[in-house]
């Protein structure tokens, strides 16, 4: 029983740091990116004695800004909704983490186990009965503030979501047919398989055009540009969380951000193979660890000692230039460099090629837990880049793409993988 | 552990129901039947059915109620608090007597003391993806077909009264 527990709880919680620790990092990279789409510097003020590290000190500053702020409440709210409406919103952005593997397995004193926090027979339905909750946090949050603004974000984003929660259901489908199941270890799994001995059995590879309609309603579902129109600026403020301020504004715009770790954390397991990495299946990886780890440790070395020069001679470029804590900077950073590439060097000592069995399966594990992480970070980006690049529909263009457009081609694409499924099952 | 699941969404399956009775906003009515919903959701997963509780959250609780509160908050739009009266002594009689009439009936029925205990009368697969399909592809595909067909006609058929002029166009 204990074991149980504790079991569980470690996958929650490493589920829990993933996303905690990847909602301030994108909300760095969110404004460090527009930044560099739009030719501008970005954040580089907030500071720790001089330490800056390119602005990834402001999340820190948002947050003690956002708790000390004076909570303002609209005086004609419906109290015990608006109160509910953040929190919803939260639940349900963390609660879909529950169903997403997030590696293969892990060997301790002898038991495997599954790094999923709930293996379900139906997890995809989970996961999309999840998303259809979402809606109500922010219908409900808009409504509750009693407020034109806040109410018309409100009803633009439940007819968005309403509209694309069928095509996102829909394009998933013809990946169900293809790996015969709704369970999202299953589905990780049959992708690390290989067509013809060489192309990886991703999900874009089987399913193209499922891919395309399942990132475009996961833009919708988490209302990003192009389908931002429940929060457009020009037009009703902010939207739903107008009148939001302090915590419980913070709840919100943390859960988009979580919300869009799912969305890539789903788009990695559904049609990018999860933790697979290509053309290394884990028997592979386990009985090459001992090289890898060496070659790994070696390279690592060498690119942070090179990291470390470039910034000490950044050092020695920028003295004298702002004669104050700034300058410590790039020294700082290269020492933690050098004492990195010290560390990996240092390592080496540990004689990596001769690792145990045990090792190697160690070994196995973080590395295709890494390669999620990687894919997820990716996606995430990929959120970011879409939202500064490309220009926003109108409320009439997103209504009309997402029910004369992506509802038939998702038919379509669901009727031509049964009938594939169907000729190449039954001769 | 069984036990207590089943009391304890059955009593959020009660307590949502009740408060659509007395909710006084229509919103708040709809938010308690969504509790009620993921109640009785909740009892399907205690059957190990994960299936259809899967199902009850994402039809039930997810779609029909979105489109409930949807056209809640379109009708009464950002307004609330316009209910101020209270309830009448003689209604508020009205809805007691005969709760507590049924209550009475339902406990002098049971036998003393005891509550029906739990037998696992339903298999082993009882709401799993795969029978359920089963069910519906297989044994009941001719009323499962025949639903849609009148699903399809009462589509067509809002569509056709929604529409406020004869010449306007379909979209």
């Amino acid at each position: 029983m204990l074991a149980i527990v504790l079991e569980a709880t470690a996958k929650i919680g490493f589920m829990f740091a993933l996303i905690m620790g990847l909602v301030p990092v994108l909300i760095w990279a969110e404004r460090k990116g527009s930044a560099f789409i739009q030719d501008r510097t970005g954040p580089n003020r907030a500071g720790v004695l001089g330490i800056r590290l390119a602005g990834l000190i402001h999340p820190i500053a948002d947050v003690i800004k956002l708790l000390a702020k004076e909570d303002v409440v609209p005086a004609m709210r419906h109290k015990f909704l608006y109160a509910l409406a953040p929190m919803l919103v939260m639940i349900v952005a963390m609660s879909t983490y529950a169903v997403i593997p997030f590696g293969d397995y892990i060997m301790i004193g002898g038991e495997k186990i599954e790094l999923i926090v709930a293996d379900l027979e139906v997890g995809m339905l989970f996961v999309l009965a999840i998303a259809s909750l979402g809606t109500y946090g922010v219908a409900l949050g808009g409504w509750a503030s009693n407020s034109k603004y806040t109410f018309l974000g409100s009803l633009r984003a439940t007819a968005s979501m309403i509209s694309y929660e069928i095509t996102m259901g829909l394009a998933i489908m013809g990946l169900f047919l293809i790996f015969g199941t709704f369970r999202l270890t299953d589905i990780v799994a049959g992708q690390g398989d290989l067509i013809w001995g060489w192309l990886p059995k991703w999900g874009i590879i089987v399913q193209p055009l499922g891919f395309l309609l399942f990132i475009a309603s996961v833009y919708a579902e988490t209302n990003r540009t192009p389908f931002d129109m429940s929060e457009r600026d020009s037009e009703i403020v902010a939207g739903y969380h107008t009148e939001y301020s302090s915590l419980k504004f913070a709840l919100f715009f943390m859960a988009e951000y979580a919300h869009m770790v799912v969305a890539a954390a789903l788009i990695a397991v559904l049609f990018f193979g999860g933790y697979q990495i290509p053309w290394l299946p884990r028997p592979v990886l386990e009985a090459n660890a001992g090289a890898m780890l060496t070659g790994g440790l070696i390279a690592g070395g060498i690119v942070l000692g090179i990291i470390a020069w470039a910034f000490f001679r950044r050092a020695r470029r920028e003295k004298g230039w702002y004669n104050d804590a700034r300058e410590r900077e790039p020294g700082f950073l290269g020492s933690v460099c050098v004492v990195l590439a010290l560390v990996n060097l240092g390592a080496l000592g540990l004689q990596p090629w001769a690792i145990s069995e045990l090792g190697a399966s160690l070994y196995a594990t973080f590395a295709q837990i890494g390669a999620f992480v990687i894919k997820v970070a990716f996606f995430s980006w990929l959120f970011i880049w879409v939202r500064w690049t490309v220009p926003s529909f109108r409320y009439d263009q997103v209504m009309r793409l997402g029910w004369q457009i992506m509802l038939p081609a998702g038919l379509v694409n669901l009727l031509v993988t049964a009938l594939w499924v169907f000729a190449v099952h039954q001769p | 552990m069984e036990a207590f699941l089943f009391y304890f969404c059955g009593a959020v399956m009660l307590l949502g129901a009740i408060g659509v009775v007395i909710a006084r906003s229509a919103v708040m009515g709809a938010c308690s039947l969504i509790l009620s919903f993921l109640g009785s959701a909740g009892l399907f997963a205690a059957l190990s059915a994960p299936f259809l509780a899967v199902l009850q959250v994402l039809v039930y609780a997810g779609a029909i109620m979105v489109l409930f509160l949807f056209v809640i908050m379109m009708l009464e739009g950002p307004v609330m608090e316009t209910e101020t009266s209270r309830p009448k002594l003689w209604t508020t009689l009205m809805a007691l007597v005969p709760a507590v009439i049924i209550l009475a009936a339902v406990a002098i029925w049971l036998p003393a003391g005891r509550l029906p205990g739990f037998t696992s009368s339903v298999p082993e697969d009882f709401g799993q993806p795969m029978p359920v399909a089963a069910k519906l592809l297989g044994d009941y595909v001719f009323a499962f077909e025949i639903i849609s067909v009148v699903m399809l006609v009462a589509m067509v058929g809002a569509l056709a009264l929604a529409r406020s002029k004869r010449n306007q166009p379909w979209t």
